[in-house]
């Protein structure tokens, strides 16, 4: 059968950013949905496949933090083997990971944050996107290139030149690392630091120019979760999970992440397919928390590395040393992060034994059921795993950080909203203000790969009878 | 001169994975030292650094349009496709013309003179399944066709 082939353009491509803006009787914010597109039917697809290809399957669900999805699933099946992988496997597992933090923040922070911060939030969409960077400061552009581009090797040479890796196994990793390739780390690492570095000073720059934007922006109080290490600094790929609230209060601390549902439950509505998780003890939605860069660093008491560790207690001055909420702080605390993951790339790089080749160990156990509990990029991952005796998945249940924050999105964007929208009289500049809060949490939108097409973001605002009143669209 | 043909799609993604099975075909078929290809399930700005270097870029991939038919085959120029101008809220919407265009800016002498787009019209991207529809399927053979007569190893 011949196909017809058309080769005008196409002047618009489906798919976008969904908001819906509702208003009470007065014409003020009732309330706000952030619709998060989902890709649907994923544990069924899981159903029936062995524990052990889910590192490579689950991969596939994102393809901006492919390792972190990588790494949750491989320690769900170390779970479910019921092994302790041997210090190597370990240290190679942090790599990678470290790689894909870096990759992954320096990519929202100079291609699609900067912008916002550097022209203003009223500056001309025409202008305030990476090409206006790339316009004003190209250096800047080019070290976020750089520093993308570091990251991405190394996950690229870890994960067998593919960007869906392909590195970690349950039981350990199935290939040790090449001195080649550790030298290759070794000798960019250096610039790469550099360049983390400078991009924080960006960010310091733009809040001494711009201090009320950046403390009173989305800025609401929420609980905060996040991994820790035994010392209560930030963990990425390891540690127990601790909960504050707003103030500042440990509302838990030391809970092993395989027992996340003791403090965690997932709320359904009708309206959006991505679940809304909440903290337990304060019920929904009271128990709201953020996860990412702003939830590790609130529940944190240092960083690993010294250069982040004294970016650190800057970023616990900002509140003396209680909670630093404002959402545009994502920006710094997300900054500090790659700083602090630059600088352990390094640590585990000139580590030793980090070629060794003791990498994977055997198992003749299978566990009924396993859990991987990772921090990605976006906030912390939950993976769990129920298997038969023979391996096979029975059911999957995953949480990812764009859940985490979903409640906390939306509020968000409320708070934008309620400032914009009085009585009735939405003002101008809305759309833009909508658009910054959500980028700050860094969501995962889509997980279909698309090189086309601009994705707008659509705001509706719907008035107390479910009319809609103006539909924005980006 | 160097081509890279690059079909981009997700394999447990029903219908996205069309960019992904007309590249492993195309990698069947083609034996041409000057001529790279190769299947990606990522996009946006992680596809930078595959485009440096090479003369000529052909992409395939699946397209959503607003009146466009299921199955439907487009030979389109990014740049009439989407506007590199426009922000994106996700690492997700960076789009091809947008990649492109910040390639072209920070590499300017290695980037491929000539880009060329294959795009297949599909419906739905949010069914996890390794099965794609019929129309969508069927395009495939016609794709690889096109995309061989377009690097001239037909």
């Amino acid at each position: 059968m011949s196909k017809k082939i058309v080769i005008e353009p196409v002047t618009r491509v489906e798919g976008h950013g969904k908001v819906t803006i509702l208003l009470d009787d007065t014409g003020n914010v009732d309330q706000a949905r952030f619709h998060v597109t989902q890709v649907r039917g994923f544990e069924k697809f899981c159903e029936g496949r062995p524990f052990w290809e889910m590192p490579l399957i689950t991969a596939r669900i994102c393809g901006i933090c492919p390792v972190s999805h990588h790494l949750a699933s491989a320690k769900a099946g170390d779970a479910i083997l019921g092994v302790q992988l041997t210090p190597t496997a370990q240290k190679l597992r942090r790599l990678i990971h470290m790689a894909q933090l870096v990759q992954s923040h320096a990519l929202h922070f100079f291609h699609l944050a900067s912008p916002d911060l550097l022209f203003g939030m009223d500056a001309d969409p025409a202008k305030r996107n990476v090409m206006g960077l790339i316009a004003e400061l190209p250096e800047a552009a080019k070290k976020g290139v750089k520093t993308r581009a570091f990251g991405q090797k190394i996950i690229e040479k870890m994960g067998d030149k593919r960007v869906h890796p392909n590195a970690a196994i349950p039981g350990g990793m199935n290939r040790a690392l090449s001195p080649e390739t550790r030298d290759a780390i070794l000798s960019e690492v250096d610039e790469a630091i550099a360049n983390c570095q400078f991009a924080v000073e960006l960010f310091k720059d733009y809040c001494v120019k711009n201090p009320d934007v950046v403390n009173t922006f989305a800025d609401f109080a929420s609980a905060y979760l996040g991994l820790v290490d035994q010392n209560g600094n930030v963990e990425y790929y390891d540690g127990k999970l601790r909960l504050k609230d707003g103030k500042g209060y440990v509302l838990e601390d030391d809970i092993p992440p395989e027992s996340y549902l003791s403090i965690i439950e997932e709320k359904v509505e009708d309206w959006s397919y991505l679940k809304f998780p909440y903290y337990k003890k304060l019920g929904y939605p009271r128990g709201m928390y953020r996860v990412g860069p702003l939830g590790r660093l609130n529940v944190a008491d240092g960083c690993t590395t010294p250069l982040a560790n004294e970016e650190f207690a800057n970023f616990k001055k900002l509140n003396e040393g209680g909670m630093v909420q404002a959402s545009l702080y994502f920006h710094y605390a997300r900054l500090i992060e790659m700083l602090n993951c630059a600088e352990e790339i390094k640590r585990l790089a000139e580590d030793d034994h980090i070629c060794d080749t003791d990498i994977w160990v055997d198992s003749d156990r299978i566990n009924e059921e396993g859990i991987g509990v990772i921090e990605a990029p976006r906030g912390t991952l939950f993976h769990h795993y129920w298997v038969d005796r023979t391996g096979k998945m029975r059911r999957a249940n995953l949480i990812v950080a764009t859940g985490n924050n979903n409640l906390a999105m939306n509020r968000a964007v409320s708070e934008v909203a309620r400032e914009f929208i009085k009585d009735g009289n939405v003002t101008e500049g809305i759309l833009n203000r909508v658009e910054v809060a959500i980028r700050c949490y860094d969501p995962c939108l889509s997980c279909s790969s698309h090189a086309l097409g601009h994705m707008p973001l659509e705001v509706a605002i719907i008035d107390s009878d479910g009319q809609v009143r103006r539909v924005l669209r980006s | 001169m160097r081509t890279l043909i690059l079909g981009i799609g997700n394999t447990i993604l029903g219908d996205d994975a069309l960019g992904a099975h007309v590249s492993r075909e195309l990698s069947s078929r083609i034996v041409d030292e000057d001529i790279d290809v190769r299947d990606v399930s990522f996009d946006g700005l992680n596809l930078l650094e595959l485009f440096v270097g090479y003369d000529k870029l052909v992409v395939i991939d699946a397209i959503m349009t607003e009146n466009g038919e299921v199955g439907t085959i487009y030979r389109l120029k990014p740049e009439k496709v989407c506007d590199p101008s426009r922000s994106a809220i996700s690492p997700h919407h960076f789009n091809l013309a947008t990649t492109i265009e910040i390639a072209k800016r920070l590499f300017p002498d290695e980037m491929p003179e000539e880009v060329t787009l294959y795009a297949v019209g599909i419906r739905e991207v949010t069914q996890v399944t390794e099965e794609m529809t019929d129309k969508v399927e069927q395009a495939i053979p016609e794709v690889v066709k096109l995309v061989l007569e377009e690097v001239g190893a037909a």
